[in-house]
């Protein structure tokens, strides 16, 4: 079959109401669902999952696909008018698109936020269609030697979003590390830090610890102050992103969907490391470098473009590999094994009318995106205007009920609310959240792909060069240990 | 006084029992201890409508995840046992890691088990690419040292597979000449024999049945005594280990430990009406699974069987985790 006849067939299966329309309905649940605290994308997915068994493979497929995308764009909504990140993946966009909501300028901040998600989406997409192959068969070559490089150099982020003092950054991060590795040993199966509590065996809930890290020191503020906030401007007023801002950004934007795209595509990162490291590249070759951290529309730019460029490159080793590149991946490979089909180079072959129909709906679905993020955040700008005391209980509630429905676990709500007394310490004393989670989430990562690669080795450390993306990352750190050393000297000079 | 309590204990045990007579009066919660998506979830949501259908209420199936299935599993092991919350039990959480973690907080003693309904056949696969082309090589490479095998994790059925596999095989001491690489979930692990990590991984065959079909792995044995539709493979049988058998992953449901009688009675012929069905029957097979529906007797004595199997093999090779 040709190329031409391949995108007829494609075309065929997806020419029809019902799949736009499903579609449509995903990217339209994923915002919304995404756009609550606590919900994620990934429960939003989880949640539409079951409705995809009796429809169409295709239809179904469009559906969760819209969902993820959706979710992931909706997150960060919430994380620019209220603090509180929809999905963890939208950590990044809370550094600088809350401080612009603070200043009234949640309306540009938010344009900017879609602007951003939409470019790196269709940059994604055309990845997924173009490069599928070549980046599967690079991923490919990723064993945990090589992970635990990208890690190392992923870790120094930190620096960069640490605000004004490396050391607050680091006791930050190295909190953060240690609460991660409560659980259990990966490679000994012997429980950490669980004090024999059943329900500390998993770890904790990383949805609980975002959102007390986050949001609940908010709640806790406003409890603390109900008045302190009146008098400041905090209405979407009628700031809304200029194409020069666009223009602007665009590098960064860029920048930072090819970074989501690489991560995207190498099985097991996910996407909030992406937006961090997006925005910490932003930030380290920004002209408003100052700027960054109290309100830089580019910020927001370049943490967006980092998640929504992953959204769609998990799909490569979905569909070229048959393994799924994330947690939302692995429940979308749920939905091709429902209807009896097998992700991986033989469905290249034999469902080539599915995997083109694909194509069109993720080149559709970025339209759809823009066009149902635009409205949303015209509907979603009230929120801003709502009074805050109002605002903050109904944030408290919804955040219950999100953390409690991850796991359908009471424990996770402890969990949530002891992260917010300890997130608002953190507030108190000047100590940023955002390296916490970065350790969070890495620190694991760092540690089990250390062990793996020990163990693969029998314990040669030589193992950790063993080739050329080995090579690259180290140097990467280093270039990045160097400037990190470099601007701690001038900062003492000066 | 005492008069009073005997009357009320009595009374009591009188409306209990004429509760469960018309059991179930409300819907029932599902607890499956694994994530969306993964085997056991897609299992337990397949067999859902047929049993909804069943069984005249709603059931309402929540993913309570984390730890290997023991987040999940605790959380039934603590409900009421009224038949109002029951569990999607699974291989690793119910058999596996019960045998090699001392420190689980349930044992097998804590959980009735009123049905196993699904068969998952295990398979042995290495990368094409590695030379190994039969069981022989791969024991004969063990031999040489340097072998290493992917597992979802310690305390997996993966893990117990191939240690079982290779300890059958002859291999003296498997964990010693062999190094195990703990993945983290069952993806992971495939991915890990792809790309070179982990030479080989023994599984259920569904989940690595694509890789088998896209021919990015090459299958060594099936555990069953059947032949398995896809795989290109002796069976554990034709290579005269027919105590390999044991070895397959399964699916069932369970409550905690004092389900009435009569509760589990009812859902014995509750899933004998709803694997039945044509639908799920079709559904089930065509992922590789062998829908075998045991009441529960037999999914009792066929869990334990397998779990003494496991463990008397953890307890000779000193695989219990104490810690």
């Amino acid at each position: 079959m040709s190329f031409y006849d391949s995108i007829l067939a494609g075309i065929s299966l997806v020419g029809n109401v019902d799949a736009f329309l499903s579609l449509f309905i995903g990217i339209v649940v994923g915002v919304i669902g995404g756009a609550i605290p606590g919900l994620s994308a990934t429960m939003a997915v989880a949640l539409t999952l079951p409705f995809t068994f009796p429809m169409q493979p295709i239809n179904g497929i469009l559906l969760l696909l819209g969902v993820y995308k959706g979710g992931i764009f909706g997150g960060s909504i919430p994380a620019i008018l209220i603090k509180t990140p929809g999905t963890p993946a939208s950590s990044a966009t809370i550094l600088d698109g809350y401080p612009l909501a603070e200043k009234g300028q949640a309306g540009k901040a938010l344009g900017m936020a879609l602007w951003a998600s939409c470019t790196a989406d269709v940059v994604s997409n055309l990845s997924l269609i173009l490069f599928a192959g070549w980046l599967a068969s690079f991923a490919l070559n990723f064993g945990p030697p090589e992970f635990f490089a990208l890690i190392f150099f992923s870790l120094t982020i930190i620096a960069g979003v640490s605000g004004d003092s490396l050391l607050r950054g680091t006791l930050s991060a190295v909190a953060g590390l240690i609460l991660a590795t409560v659980g259990l040993d990966l490679v000994y199966g012997t429980n950490r830090f669980t004090f024999g509590d059943s329900n500390l065996m998993g770890g904790l809930n990383f949805i609980a610890v975002l959102i007390g890290l986050f949001a609940i020191p908010e709640v806790i503020a406003m409890a603390w102050d109900p008045t302190g906030h009146l008098g400041k401007a905090r209405s979407l007023g009628k700031s809304w992103v200029t194409f020069r801002e666009y223009k602007d950004s665009f590098f960064s934007i860029i920048r930072g969907s090819i970074i989501g795209v690489i991560l995207g595509s190498i099985p097991g990162i996910g996407a909030a490391p992406s937006a961090f490291l997006s925005y910490s590249e932003a930030r380290r070759t920004s002209k408003n470098k100052e700027n960054f951290g109290k309100g830089e529309i580019e910020g927001v730019a370049a943490a967006e473009a980092g998640n929504n460029g992953v959204a769609g490159a998990t799909l490569i080793p979905l569909l070229a590999l048959g393994v799924p590149g994330d947690v939302i991946t692995a429940i979308i490979i749920g939905a091709f094994m429902i209807h009896g089909l097998q992700p991986g180079p033989m469905m290249f072959v034999l469902n080539v009318d599915i995997i083109y129909g694909l194509f069109i709906g993720l080149i559709v679905s970025s339209v759809m995106l823009f066009a149902v993020g635009s409205v949303a955040i015209r509907a979603f700008r009230y929120v801003a205007d709502v009074p805050k005391r109002i605002l903050m209980p109904a944030v408290l509630v919804l955040c219950i009920y999100g953390v409690f429905a991850v796991n359908n676990n009471m424990f996770d709500v402890g969990v949530m609310f002891a992260m917010g007394w300890l997130g608002y310490l953190m507030v108190r004393t000047r100590i940023p959240a955002a390296p916490f989670l970065i350790a969070f989430i890495l620190g694991p990562l760092l540690e089990d792909n250390f062990r793996q690669s020990m163990l693969m080795s029998g314990g040669d450390v030589s193992v950790f060069v063993r080739g050329p993306i080995t090579w690259a990352f180290w140097t990467f750190s280093i270039i990045a240990l160097f400037a990190i050393y470099k601007s701690i000297r001038n900062a003492k000079t000066a | 006084m005492n008069k009073f309590v005997k009357l009320l204990t009595v009374s009591l045990g009188l409306t209990a029992s004429a509760a469960y007579a018309d059991y179930p009066e409300r819907p029932i919660n599902m607890v499956i201890p694994y994530g969306a998506g993964g085997a056991t979830d897609i299992s337990a949501r397949t067999i859902a409508e047929p049993l909804g259908n069943a069984v005249g209420r709603p059931l309402v199936m929540a993913n309570v995840t984390g730890a290997g299935g023991a987040t999940g599993s605790v959380a039934v092991q603590n409900a009421k046992a009224d038949g109002y919350t029951m569990l999607f039990a699974r291989v690793g959480s119910h058999s596996v890691n019960p045998a090699m973690k001392a420190t689980l907080p349930y044992t097998l003693d804590d959980f009735r088990f009123v049905t196993v309904y699904e068969i998952n056949p295990a398979a042995c696969a290495v990368a094409p690419d590695s030379g190994i082309n039969s069981m022989d090589d791969l024991v004969a490479k063990v031999a040489e040292g340097g072998v290493t095998y992917s597992s979802s994790g310690v305390g997996s059925f993966l893990h117990i597979a191939a240690v079982m596999v290779l300890d059958s095989f002859g291999v003296e001491n498997p964990l010693e000449q062999a190094t195990h690489i703990p993945q983290k979930g069952g993806g992971a692990a495939a991915t890990a024999v792809l790309n070179g990590t982990a030479t080989f991984l023994c599984t259920n065959s569904s989940s690595i049945a694509s890789f088998v079909a896209n021919g990015q792995l090459k299958p060594l044995m099936v555990t069953t005594a059947e032949p398995v539709v896809g795989f290109d493979a002796p069976t554990a049988n034709e290579l005269g280990k027919p105590e390999l058998n044991q070895l397959v992953g399964w699916t069932g449901i369970a409550g905690p430990a004092g389900l009435p009688d009569d509760v589990a009675a009812k859902w014995g012929d509750w899933m004998a009406e709803a694997t039945k069905d044509a639908a799920f029957l079709e559904k089930m097979t065509s992922r590789g699974s062998v829908i075998e529906l045991m009441d529960p007797e037999s999914a009792n004595e066929f869990i334990r069987g397998q779990y003494n199997k496991f463990r008397s093999l953890v307890d000779r090779l000193g695989m219990r985790i104490e810690g």
